[in-house]
């Protein structure tokens, strides 16, 4: 087991219960939809980078996958 | 204990090879896409898709992002076992991942029960339609991801051979994959609309 991804994990699941309380406790809606999709996206970049080992791929595929997932997060943040 | 090594830094071999990696980007253009159809449509009539998204279970969605992260740091741990060729070890903990995708499974079940007998079926409204499509298209790539770890779990249990690394980090992948699909999911369907 390496420490690295076991904080990893602990982080993930402090920021999926960050997000579980923040969309029932808060009520401004533009500002708790663009938290919760921000923690999101530091869940699937880590769950991406650390988890899948994409580090240590090429910068192409690193570039790729984060501008994916930033153009869907941003495109539902301005539809929102 | 040795390691097997694989040149990561070029573009051909992304962890897991470069066919999977194209398959998870096209799966994530296509989820992504139907989200934002999700969210454009929701702007039609906010209302409907709030009072709709409120009949969830946010609770069942956020256990089943717990379980699906869990697994996949299992997943991630038998890999590396696998690397340094503990190949006991690494079976103990694809057991685990597999346990985690069982778990998803199950809480979804009982999920999916509810909502059939609220009467919430496919065509109940248009966000339902989403829901339904969405999560079980999802649903269909956690089974896939099942059998794919159960076909490295029965050649890892082998005693004369082993399966390629090449082949088992497709494998991981493939089942990191559902957790991305799921990240993005859990968020837009169960908390913001």
């Amino acid at each position: 087991m390496r420490n690295k991804d076991f904080y990893t994990l602990i982080l993930l699941i402090l920021l999926t219960i960050i997000t579980a309380i923040i969309s029932v406790n808060y009520n401004n809606f533009k500002v708790v939809t663009i938290i919760i999709l921000g923690l999101s996206g530091i869940k699937f970049l880590a769950v991406s980078f650390q988890f899948m080992e994409l580090k240590k791929a090429n910068s192409f595929w690193k570039i790729l996958i984060s501008i994916l997932l930033f153009v869907i997060i941003g495109i539902i943040s301005i539809i929102l | 204990m040795k390691e097997t090594k694989i040149d990561y830094k070029s573009i051909y071999y992304p962890p897991g090879g470069i066919l999977m990696w194209i398959l998870i980007t096209l799966e994530l253009i296509t989820f992504g896409i139907a989200l934002i159809a999700l969210v454009a449509y929701s702007k039609e009539d906010p209302e409907l898709y709030h009072r709709s998204r409120l009949m969830l279970n946010t609770t069942f969605g956020a256990i089943n992002t717990v379980f699906l992260l869990v697994s996949g740091f299992f997943m991630a741990t038998t890999v590396h076992l696998f690397k340094q060729q503990k190949f006991d070890k690494s079976l103990f903990y694809l057991k685990l991942t597999m346990l985690g995708g069982f778990l998803f499974l199950g809480l979804k079940s009982i999920e999916y029960y509810e909502k059939l007998n609220m009467g919430f079926i496919l065509d109940y409204n248009t966000f339902f339609s989403f829901y339904w499509l969405l999560t079980g298209f999802h649903v269909i790539h956690v089974l896939v991801g099942l059998v794919i770890l159960f076909f490295f779990y029965f050649s890892l249990r082998k005693k004369n051979t082993k399966p390629k690394l090449e082949d088992v980090e497709a494998s991981a992948a493939f089942w990191h994959m559902c957790d991305l699909i799921w990240l993005l999911l859990f968020p837009v369907i169960y908390l913001i609309l």
